[in-house]
């Protein structure tokens, strides 16, 4: 078997998960300031909704990709009103506030997340059910699953169709305007704190395909999964150049690509610490 | 009826009165100068008006309408455009998005043949559309700032401070332009208080947040104690 290929296939799927939530953060940064350190745990409610609503359904007799389908669905919808709602209650009152206070306010939010989640889900590793039927494709010496396939297209669409939607359309135009300029933004009709909800809940539904993903992927949720993987997402996008979108995605794989290689060939010399959370 | 209308305005900013008690007014299709030294009052006037900074008391009322309570997204889809001092532009988006920018707030199916109205006027626009408006001159970036303003088809303009910074002969071009735009009312704000008395009707002359004196144009330019302080 082929170590490199395969660690490079490994990389590349787990940096398209960081790639999507270090969109959010990058996307959020950009068009105010703010690093938003609640968005990793917005991908862990993304998973718990997704593993609350398949298990729900797993009694019913609908096929798999349906009740997968619905419960990714699920994700993101919960998770765009948890966005929403976060930005609204949360950081909006800050507005104008010295820079210092939503930060402080994010590590709360952050918190606030993780214990309702582990009030709600438990203090327990809550096993993710299987979203695709576990069949590998060998690729020159390697291995390529059906799970790993679908993470790199779905990340692939969402990043493609985010790029569209802010280089292209109106709305990414005064997206891009409000970031560079709020006040002047505002004079040509903008309603800033519309297009920072926005901004939320694009960022939000990202985390929470990425959080569906990566449970799916490891086959794992749990309360304080948001925690590392956002720490991580957040290296990401400080890589890329913080509030740069290609730089947000690139960073992602990259850094996707470098913990894959160092779980594969240094595993001995840093003892585990670049390996992945699970 | 006049089209602004501004009574007793006061504005406080960052604890500071800038503003303290002002009337000014503008009829349609007047061409009015507000001069006065840095630090007068002008811009916080302005900004006063498109509501970025909250007046503490007075009134202002656009056709009759007090605008001086609307959201400051508002002002734009009744007719209201800056061209800001400094230009504002949106310098990492192309020339063409700022364009598109000043149209944000309209619907209508012209948006496409006013852009390229706005090419015709300023044909250097048009050959560096795909640009970063950042990377422009400051002519330049002065005539996609004035562009962008007039994308949204205003009835009201507002400039501040449009020849800052500028080479004479761009001084020139855009002042130039402004005067072709027959029929639209604007409050010219100027440091140069000689070329926008020249082309205004009338003028106000503001001094550490009062107006001191308020005419025709023609009237200030000839006035001894204008002269002094501001034509040198």
């Amino acid at each position: 078997m082929d170590i490199f290929l395969q660690q490079l296939i490994n990389g590349i799927v787990l940096g398209s998960i960081y790639s999507l939530v270090a969109l959010g953060y990058t996307l959020v940064y950009g068009i105010m300031g703010l690093i938003n350190f609640a968005h990793g745990d917005i991908v862990m409610v993304g998973a718990m909704v997704a593993f609350t609503v398949i298990h729900l359904l797993s009694g019913s007799g609908l096929p798999m990709f349906l009740i997968a389908g619905i419960g990714i669905l699920a994700a993101i919808l919960v998770c765009m009103a948890v966005g929403y709602l976060i930005e609204k209650v949360a950081y909006r009152p800050l507005r104008g506030a010295p820079r210092l206070a939503p930060l402080i306010t994010a590590i709360g939010v952050s918190m606030l997340l993780q214990n309702l989640a582990m009030m709600i889900w438990g203090r327990g590793y809550l096993s993710f059910p299987a979203l695709l039927p576990a069949i590998s494709i060998p690729v020159a010496g390697a291995g390529i699953s059906a799970v790993q396939i679908l993470i790199v297209c779905a990340s692939a669409a969402m990043m493609s169709g985010l790029s569209f939607l802010v280089k292209k359309t109106k709305l990414g135009n005064a997206m891009r305007a409000t970031a560079q300029n709020r006040e002047v933004a505002t004079l040509m009709g903008v309603n800033a704190n519309a297009i920072i909800s926005i901004t939320f809940i694009i960022g939000s539904a990202l985390a929470a395909v990425a959080g569906v993903m990566v449970s799916a992927y490891y086959g794992v949720a749990h309360y304080d999964m948001g925690f590392i993987l956002g720490l991580k997402a957040f290296t990401a996008a400080v890589l890329g150049g913080i509030g740069n979108i290609e730089g947000a995605m690139l960073g992602g794989l990259l850094l996707g690509i470098i913990e894959s290689m160092g779980a594969g060939y240094l595993g001995a010399i840093t003892g585990g610490v670049m390996g992945s959370n699970y | 009826m006049n089209l602004l209308e501004i009574s007793d305005l006061h504005v406080s900013y960052d604890g500071i009165k800038a503003v303290k008690g002002i009337d000014l007014s503008l009829a349609s299709g007047e061409i009015v100068a507000l001069i006065g030294a840095n630090g007068a009052g002008k811009t916080t006037t302005l900004k006063a008006i498109c509501g970025i900074v909250r007046a503490r008391s007075g009134k202002i009322l656009f056709e009759g309408e007090d605008i001086g309570v609307l959201p400051p997204h508002g002002l734009a889809s009744r007719g209201i455009a800056l061209v800001p001092e400094g230009r504002g532009l949106f310098g990492r988006s192309s020339v063409e998005e700022n364009l598109e920018m000043g149209a944000y707030s309209r619907s209508d199916t012209e948006i496409a043949h006013d852009l390229e109205k706005i090419y015709t006027l300023f044909p250097r626009l048009k050959e560096r559309r795909k640009q970063a408006a950042g990377t422009l001159s400051g002519g330049e970036q002065q005539m996609a700032s004035l562009g962008r303003a007039l994308m949204s088809r205003p009835r009201l303009l507002f400039l501040d401070e449009p020849s800052m910074g500028l080479a004479p002969i761009m001084v020139q071009k855009i002042f130039e332009t402004i005067r072709s735009l027959e029929g639209m009312t604007i409050l010219l704000v100027e440091q140069n208080a000689k070329i926008a008395l020249s082309m205004s009707q009338r003028g106000y002359v503001m001094e550490s947040g009062k107006i001191t004196l308020a005419g025709a144009s023609g009237a200030l330019l000839e006035n001894p104690l204008v002269r002094a302080a501001y034509l040198g």
